[in-house]
């Protein structure tokens, strides 16, 4: 102890040293945008190669968990082809160039679910081919959007973000509203700006309008829990959602090779 | 000893006022900056306590940096040359030692030994502040270059303002 004291004595101006160094990098990153972006990026690669391996681990104790997603979707996903196989009389008939989306699957290394502000960081970046503004889906439902990427990983900013805003509509009625999260509970989001005459019912599906160019029309969001009539003559909708993120391992990222073409068109029209 | 510490908080604000009211605004094209204001760190007295020559540093960076709307940059450099100063004074060290009551200044210890010390302290304090500046070792020789050109400039500035500002 006391020569920890006497170590603490002789070399206090190291510790100073650093304390002011460390102010100084804080500030630097907090009021230089140029040097922030690179922190962030480096930060990114170094956090998300530690939680990959940590995730690693993890994934033994969900083994049974992710067997029985995965047969329940290969169930699905044969159901679906025996219908197409059944719709086209012969090969020749099957026309392989309209696919607008390409889906590449990723793996969730890190998440949070008890926030207000959530983010999750998969693995695939841009060496992947995964870009900012892709929509992220499990199999359950809609995820959220790539925030940012760096050469290997990427943040994901999900639906149980506050600052997450998504245009989406009752499947039944066509009627389209904003998709937000208020911050209650991870599997509750809102639905806002529904017009009074839309008749939603408890149990309606929820899905994406296809509005942004980010989610493909039509993906499945949740379903209506409760609702009540706001002022101003807008529904205020409970959605269900159709993703737990709290078991959430595997997700899919979404590219839509029109997207850049269409924003550019919106673009040019302002 | 009052007089000292009047005289080294006098020179704190001239230095800042010269950096961010005349040297700040002169160009000289992309490669020369001059730093004249780390001349209040090589001036401070040999016996200044290490922790006193670090806050010094950190106060003298911040308040270059508030200027600049740089936050953090010049603070880093800055109290990374405080850090070093001693190291460096100890390398240039006469035989038996500073005298007491001289200072580090052309004055008492000569023109060579000066240069050498404000050089060698400069170039440090350049080398982190212009690599903080593009933060990355991509441009790692033009930075360089930028480094070594600014250095001689500065050096200049401060062994010139020996001889007319801050004599003694």
């Amino acid at each position: 102890m006391r020569g920890l004291l006497w170590l603490l004595r002789k070399y206090n101006y190291i510790l100073v040293f650093i304390f002011l160094e460390t102010v100084a990098i804080i500030l630097l990153s907090n009021h230089n945008l140029y040097q922030h972006s690179i922190l962030v990026n480096a930060n990114r690669e170094i956090t998300g190669n530690l939680y990959e391996s940590i995730e690693g681990a993890r994934e033994y104790l969900n083994l049974r968990q992710n067997n029985e997603i995965l047969v329940r979707e290969n169930a699905r996903l044969r159901n679906r082809l025996e219908r197409l196989e059944n719709s086209i009389p012969d090969s020749l008939s099957m026309d392989f160039t309209t696919g607008n989306y390409f889906y590449t699957p990723a793996k969730i290394v890190h998440s949070t679910h008890f926030k207000q502000f959530n983010y999750l960081t998969i693995n695939k970046g841009r060496k992947q081919g995964v870009t900012r503004d892709m929509a992220v889906i499990g199999e359950e439902g809609i995820v959220g959007i790539v925030l940012e990427s760096s050469a290997n990983f990427a943040t994901v900013l999900p639906v149980i973000n506050r600052d997450f805003r998504l245009s989406a509509k009752i499947r039944k009625s066509d009627f389209t509203g904003i998709l937000q999260w208020e911050g209650a509970s991870h599997l509750v989001a809102n639905l806002n700006e529904i017009p009074y005459h839309a008749e939603p019912a408890i149990g309606d599906t929820i899905v994406t309008s296809g509005y942004s160019a980010v989610f493909p029309e039509g993906l499945f969001v949740g379903t209506i829990r409760e609702f009540a009539l706001e002022e101003g003559n807008f529904y205020r909708i409970y959605v269900d959602l159709g993703t737990d993120f709290q078991r959430l391992f595997y997700v899919n990222v979404i590219n839509n090779f029109y997207r850049k073409e269409q924003v550019e068109l919106e673009n040019n029209r302002e | 000893m009052i007089r000292i510490v009047a005289r080294n908080i006098i020179r704190f604000f001239v230095v800042i006022l010269i950096q961010v009211l005349v040297l700040d605004n002169v160009l000289l094209g992309g490669y020369l900056n001059p730093y004249f204001y780390i001349l209040f760190i090589l001036l401070l007295p040999f016996e200044t306590p290490r922790w006193l020559l670090l806050v010094a540093g950190f106060l003298l960076g911040i308040s270059i940096d508030l200027f600049t709307n740089t936050l953090g940059m010049h603070t880093a450099a800055t109290v990374f040359l405080a850090f070093v100063r001693p190291w460096v004074l100890s390398l240039f060290a006469p035989r038996d030692g500073y005298e007491p009551d001289s200072f580090p200044r052309i004055h008492y210890y000569g023109l060579s030994w000066f240069a050498a010390y404000a050089a060698i302290l400069t170039f440090l304090h350049h080398f982190v502040l212009f690599y903080i500046e593009v933060f990355h070792f991509q441009y790692f020789f033009s930075t360089l270059l930028r480094v070594l050109l600014s250095t001689i400039l500065t050096t200049s500035t401060i062994i010139l303002s020996q001889y007319f500002i801050f004599r003694k």
